[in-house]
């Protein structure tokens, strides 16, 4: 549930049309179980990446931790991270 | 290990032995009962801001685990199938990567490399490893469509 407004309606207030375009990341994160090749898998099925450029970023989840798997406006993003988390990969939200 | 799946056209076949299918038909049930005590189910997308946390999961908590027990639900169903069409082998294949998460979590895996030390022995490894390759066969298949 979202918080009642109190703020008087003429207050400056965040351009939210700006905000909800700036361009944001989906990061995803390494995990000690999930196998590499479900990995590489879901990155080709959420995201189209031909299987050269799932693996890249595969290989970067798993030798650096981290690796960004897809950028876009907030709606996008987070329609992108909960499909990642229906597929169980541990995936966060990022501003570039 | 014989092949545990091959594709035909648009259906995965399954050829899975009687104690096979025995042996994973309470997945489901290890996932329910599980919870989710260590939090490894509860995705944060905004880990850093509260507010935005409150709001994605209002906007799609509620939905990822509906999306979840469909998921176990479609498992059960599929157990007894001798083929799948290719959304239940993904059903399938989640749940199978669902419960190594749960049995990875129960041996207190944090870390890369834990099967150089694990041991095949222990139940609970064999059975990750064995999930291990039914969900990578899985993988093969649903990546190969001919």
């Amino acid at each position: 549930m979202t918080a009642p407004l109190t703020r008087p309606v003429d207050e400056p207030t965040v351009d939210e049309t700006y905000e909800s375009d700036r361009p944001w990341q989906v990061v995803v994160w390494n995990d000690p179980v999930n196998l590499m090749s479900y990995v590489v898998w879901v990155f080709r099925k959420l995201f189209g990446y031909p299987v050269e450029k799932a693996t890249e970023l595969m290989l970067q989840v798993h030798h650096e931790g981290r690796a960004i798997v897809s950028t876009g406006p907030l709606e996008k993003v987070e329609s992108d991270c909960h499909r990642l988390h229906h597929h169980g990969l541990w995936a966060t939200l990022e501003k570039t | 290990m014989s092949r545990p799946f091959r594709r035909d056209g648009e259906q995965i076949v399954v050829s899975l032995s009687a104690p096979e299918r025995a042996a994973i038909a309470a997945l489901p049930e290890v996932i329910e009962a599980a919870g989710d005590a260590d939090g490894r189910f509860a995705y944060q997308a905004h880990p850093d801001d509260p507010g935005a946390a409150r709001r994605y999961q209002e906007l799609v908590g509620e939905d990822l685990a509906s999306l979840r027990a469909a998921d176990r639900a479609a498992f059960a169903a599929a157990l007894g199938a001798d083929s799948l069409d290719v959304e239940l082998a993904e059903a399938f294949m989640r749940v199978v990567g669902e419960a190594r998460i749960v049995l990875a979590s129960r041996l207190g895996i944090e870390e890369d490399g834990w099967e150089e030390s694990a041991s095949i022995d222990d139940p609970e490894i064999a059975m990750l490893h064995y999930l291990g390759f039914l969900q990578n066969a899985l993988v093969e298949v649903l990546s190969n469509p001919e």
